[in-house]
C-alpha cells in the first residue's frame, strides 16, 4: 500500500508538471494581456505607460523565463500574487474555497440520496413502470445543461412563486439558515447530472449482481429480500459506484464554474472565470493547479477506498 | 418636476414616435420627507475593472465614482451644470483664466478638509498620469490655488468646454493623502462623496457605508449601500421581481417589457447622452472612399436596427444626442440623411468603382446585447448593395486591444456620450489631436473642431457645431445608429431615485427606502 501511494504521488507530480506547462502556454496564446485590461478601451494608446506596466508584471520577459519564475515560487510553496487584486492567490482561494466545497458536498449528497435509491428501485423492479420512469428521468438529468436548468429554475420560481434565493451571500457560520436557502438551488442543479449518473450506474451494477448465484443462494435460504438487496447485493455493487462518484466529484468541481456564475456564488469557479477575463495570469494558473491537485487527491482517496470496500483488493 | 416636463416636451417636439415612446414612466419623486436608514441593494451586470477615477477609463468605473467622489461641477439630470464642490466661477476677460470659488467645510472620508491644494493635486495627477483623462483637459495649461478656498485654471487658449469637462467622467476630486496612503485608488476610494467604500469582494459586491459628514445635509438617506454584480441579466430581472434587490440598471432594453407591468416596481425610462454607432476605419480598402461610406449610410435602415437592438426603447439621433439639448440639430436637418435609399446607395457604390460589392469584417463583443442583435440586421441591409459584412465575435479584452490599435474594418460600438460638443466630437473625430476613432482625415472637420474649442460666444459656438454636424453627416466617419433609452427599475418602496443621462449613479444618494 505504501509503495502504491508513492507511485501514485509520483505520477501526480508528473501530471501537474505537464498541466502547468499547458495552462501557462494556453493562457498566453489567448490575445490580450492584463495591460490592455488596465488601460482600457477609451485610452489613447500610451506606449510608455503600457511598457512600464509590462515591465512591472514581467511580461517583457521571454515566456520560458516567466514560466521558470512562476515554477520557482511554486516550489517555495508560493502561489503568487494576483495582478488585479494585489492579494496573494492563496488568500483569494482560501476565501472562496469553502463556498465551492460546500456546494460540491451538497451536490454529492444530493446525488447519493437520490441516485442510489433510484438505481436500486429501478433494478429490483426491472422493466416495470417505476424503472421506465427512472430511466427516462436519468436520461433527462444527464442531457439538460446545467446553465439552462439553473436559469429556468430561477425564472420559474421568480415568476410563479415570487421566490428566489437571496442574492447577497451569507457565510454558513454567520447565518446557517440563510446560507442553506442560498445553496439549495445551486446544489440541486449541480447534483442533477451526477444523481442521474449514479442512478444509472447503480442500476446496471445491481442488475449484474442480482443475477449472480450467491444472491440466489441467499434468497433460497430464506433471507428477507430487503436484507439480500441491501447487504448482499448493494455492497458488492458499490465499487463501480464509488468510482463513478470519485470522477463525479472532479466533474462537480469543474461544474461549479457554471453554477457559481449562474447563481453568482462567491466560489473558486467564478474566481477562475474572472481571472481569465482579466488576464490575471498568476491567479488563473495557480488556481487551476490548485483545483487539479484537489481533483487528483480525491481520485487517490477513492482508489484507496476500494481496499476497504473489497478486502480482496490489495495494493 | 423639471425632468418629466423636459422629457415630454422633447417627445412632443421631436415627434419621433417610434415604438412606445409616448409612454411616460411612472417616476417616483419624493413628495413626503424621505425616510433615513436601511440597506439599499443595487445590482448590475458588470464589475468595475478598477476604481481610480483618474486612471480607469471604463464606464463601469465612472458609474460608481459619484458614490464616493464629487466633482467641482455636476450636471443635473437636465444636463445643466450646477455648483458642486465649486460654489461659483468666473472667466477672465481674455477667456484664459477661470477662477472657481470652492465650498468650505467639506471633508474627505478620512476627516481631512477639502482645499484648493486637493484640486491642484487632482488635476496635476490627471494631466500627468491619464492619457484619456488628459484629452478632456488638453487646453488646460496649469491649475493654481488662489488662497485656500479658490482655484485658478489657466488655459493655453480660450477653452469653452472646461465646465463640461469638470462635470464629466474625469472631473472627480481625489485627496492627496488618499493617493499617498493607497498608491493608486483602484481598490480603495477616498473622496468627499456620499458613501464610504467599506469592503469590495471582486465580482461579488461593494459595500458602502453612509458618509456621516457629507456636506449635503441630510444625504445620503440609506445607512448602507450594496452594489452587487449579477452577470446574467435574467437573474437581475428575477431578483427585482422577488424583491431581493432595490434597484437595477437594465442593459438589455428588451427586459423593460418583462418588468413594466410589475406592480411592486417603479420603472424609469429617459434619454441617454450616449449612443450606439457603427465604427468604420476610413483607411481600409473601399472604406477609404467617402462615397462608399455614404452608400453604407444610405443602405442602413437605422430605425430597423434600433427596433431589434433596443426593442424600440430608444431613438434615432443626430451627432449631438437629445440630452445635449441646445446642441442638437433641428430634426429636419439630420433625419433626411437617415431615410434609407438603396438605389442611391447602389449608384454611389458604382461611382466608387465597387458596383459588385466587397467583403468587410465587423467586430461584435458577445457580452454587449445591443451589438449582438444589431449587427446581423446591418449585415442583411448591406447585402442589398452587395456588401458582405462578416460578423466577428471578439471577446472584450481582445476587442480593446484591436480598437486601440485601430485594427478593424468595422465594429459595433457604444459611447457614454458627453455634455459639451467639444468633448463629444474633438476626441473622436480630430485627425491628429484626438483619438481619431475612424482613422480618417477631413481638414474641414478638423478646422471646425478647433474653431469650436476656441470660441467662447455661445451663439457662434452653436453655428460652428451645427456646421460640424452637417459635415459629419456628409462625410460619414461612423454611423450614429440610435440612442438607446436608459432604463432603471426600483422597488416601489424606493423613493427619490433619479436617473442621469450619463448612466452615472448620481441618483442613489437621494434614494431612500420607504418601509411603510
Amino acid at each position: 500500500m505504501g509503495r502504491y501511494v508513492v507511485v501514485r504521488l509520483y505520477s501526480m507530480a508528473l501530471t501537474l508538471m505537464g498541466l502547468s506547462v499547458l495552462v501557462f502556454l494556453m493562457l498566453r496564446l489567448v490575445p490580450g494581456t492584463v495591460v490592455e485590461q488596465l488601460i482600457g478601451a477609451d485610452a489613447v494608446v500610451n506606449a510608455a505607460m503600457a511598457a512600464e506596466l509590462k515591465r512591472f508584471f514581467g511580461l517583457d520577459q521571454p515566456w520560458w523565463r516567466q514560466y521558470a519564475s512562476w515554477l520557482g515560487s511554486l516550489a517555495h510553496g508560493d502561489l503568487g500574487t494576483s495582478w488585479r487584486t494585489g492579494k496573494p492567490v492563496i488568500a483569494l482561494i482560501l476565501e472562496r474555497l469553502p463556498v465551492t466545497l460546500e456546494l460540491t458536498a451538497f451536490a454529492v449528497g444530493f446525488a447519493l440520496l437520490l441516485g442510489i435509491p433510484a438505481g436500486i428501485v429501478s433494478a429490483t423492479r426491472r422493466d416495470r413502470v417505476v424503472d421506465n420512469v427512472t430511466r427516462v428521468g436519468t436520461l433527462l438529468g444527464l442531457s439538460v445543461p446545467v446553465f439552462w436548468q439553473g436559469t429556468m429554475l430561477i425564472l420559474f420560481l421568480s415568476i410563479y412563486l415570487r421566490w428566489m434565493p437571496p442574492v447577497v451571500w451569507v457565510d454558513f457560520f454567520a447565518d446557517p439558515r440563510r446560507n442553506l436557502t442560498i445553496m439549495l438551488l445551486p446544489a440541486l442543479c449541480l447534483g442533477t447530472a451526477s444523481a442521474a449518473n449514479v442512478a444509472r450506474t447503480t442500476r446496471a451494477c445491481m442488475l449484474d449482481v442480482l443475477g449472480s448465484e450467491y444472491i440466489r443462494t441467499a434468497a433460497a435460504k430464506g433471507l428477507r429480500p430487503r436484507l439480500v438487496i441491501l447487504k448482499h447485493a448493494l455492497r458488492n455493487a458499490l465499487i463501480p459506484i464509488v468510482t463513478v462518484l470519485g470522477l463525479q466529484i472532479g466533474i462537480l468541481l469543474g461544474g461549479t464554474v457554471v453554477v457559481e456564475e449562474v447563481f453568482t456564488l462567491p466560489g473558486v469557479g467564478r474566481l477562475v472565470l474572472w481571472s481569465i477575463y482579466q488576464r490575471d495570469y498568476p491567479l488563473t494558473q495557480s488556481t487551476i493547479l490548485f483545483v487539479a491537485v484537489m481533483f487528483m487527491t480525491v481520485n487517490l482517496a477513492v482508489d484507496l477506498l476500494y481496499a476497504y470496500l473489497d478486502p480482496r483488493i490489495r495494493y | 418636476m423639471p425632468r418629466e416636463l423636459n422629457r415630454r416636451e422633447f417627445l412632443t417636439t421631436t415627434g419621433l414616435a417610434v415604438g412606445a415612446l409616448g409612454v411616460a414612466s411612472r417616476t417616483a419623486h419624493a413628495q413626503t420627507p424621505a425616510k433615513a436608514g436601511g440597506t439599499l441593494i443595487s445590482a448590475q451586470t458588470t464589475e468595475a475593472t478598477g476604481l481610480d477615477p483618474q486612471l480607469v477609463p471604463a464606464l463601469s468605473r465612472s458609474r460608481r465614482s459619484p458614490l464616493t467622489y464629487n466633482q467641482l461641477v455636476r450636471f443635473d439630470p437636465d444636463m445643466t451644470p450646477q455648483p458642486e464642490l465649486a460654489e461659483s466661477w468666473q472667466i477672465s476677460p481674455d477667456g484664459l483664466t477661470w477662477t472657481f470659488k470652492l465650498r468650505q467645510g467639506v471633508k474627505f472620508h478620512d476627516g481631512q478638509e477639502f482645499t484648493s491644494a486637493d484640486v491642484k493635486f487632482t488635476f496635476d495627477r490627471l494631466l500627468e498620469k491619464s492619457q484619456s483623462g488628459k484629452s478632456d483637459f488638453n487646453a488646460v495649461d496649469k491649475v493654481e490655488p488662489a488662497g485656500k478656498h479658490a482655484v485658478k485654471f489657466v488655459t493655453k487658449e480660450p477653452f469653452a468646454a472646461l465646465v463640461a469637462a469638470l462635470g464629466g467622467f474625469w472631473g472627480f476630486i481625489v485627496s492627496e493623502a488618499g493617493v499617498k496612503k493607497y498608491g493608486d485608488l483602484n481598490k480603495n476610494a477616498l473622496g468627499t462623496g456620499p458613501f464610504i467604500l467599506e469592503d469590495w469582494k471582486v465580482e461579488q459586491q461593494m459595500v458602502f457605508k453612509r458618509n456621516p459628514n457629507y456636506w449635503k445635509k441630510g444625504l445620503p438617506h440609506a445607512d448602507e449601500l450594496i452594489v452587487r454584480v449579477i452577470p446574467d441579466e435574467a437573474n437581475i430581472v428575477a431578483a427585482l421581481r422577488t424583491g431581493q434587490i432595490h434597484h437595477a440598471f437594465i442593459e438589455d432594453n428588451k427586459n423593460y417589457n418583462l418588468l413594466k407591468e410589475e406592480k411592486s416596481l417603479t420603472p424609469y425610462r429617459s434619454s441617454r447622452l450616449g449612443y450606439d454607432y457603427l465604427n468604420m476605419s476610413a483607411n481600409r480598402g473601399p472604406l477609404k472612399d467617402v462615397r462608399v461610406r455614404q452608400a453604407i449610410s444610405w443602405a442602413v435602415d437605422r430605425s430597423q436596427v434600433m427596433r431589434v437592438a433596443t426593442a424600440g426603447f430608444g431613438r434615432l439621433t443626430a451627432p449631438a444626442t437629445a440630452p445635449m439639448k441646445q446642441w442638437q440639430l433641428p430634426e429636419e436637418q439630420w433625419m433626411k440623411y437617415y431615410k434609407p435609399d438603396v438605389e442611391k446607395a447602389k449608384k454611389l457604390m458604382a461611382e466608387a468603382g465597387v458596383a459588385n460589392g466587397f467583403t468587410v469584417k465587423c467586430m461584435v463583443i458577445p457580452t454587449f446585447p445591443t451589438m449582438v442583435s444589431g449587427a446581423p440586421v446591418i449585415a442583411q441591409q448591406l447585402k442589398r448593395i452587395g456588401i458582405n459584412m462578416e460578423i466577428e465575435n471578439v471577446e472584450y479584452a481582445i476587442w480593446i486591444k484591436r480598437w486601440q490599435a485601430h485594427d478593424f474594418d468595422m465594429t459595433m460600438n457604444s459611447t457614454p456620450g458627453y455634455a459639451d460638443p467639444d468633448v463629444a466630437f474633438f476626441r473622436a473625430l480630430h485627425s491628429t489631436k484626438g483619438q481619431n476613432w475612424n482613422s480618417w482625415s477631413v481638414p474641414a472637420v478638423d478646422a471646425l473642431l478647433e474653431e469650436g474649442r476656441r470660441t467662447m460666444d455661445p451663439k457662434k459656438r452653436k453655428e460652428i457645431y451645427d456646421r460640424l454636424q452637417i459635415a459629419i453627416l456628409e462625410n460619414v466617419p461612423h454611423l450614429w445608429l440610435y440612442s438607446a433609452d436608459l432604463i432603471d427599475f426600483t422597488q416601489a418602496s424606493v423613493k427619490g431615485f433619479r436617473q442621469h443621462p450619463t448612466a452615472l449613479l448620481y441618483g442613489l444618494e437621494g434614494a431612500s427606502i420607504d418601509k411603510a
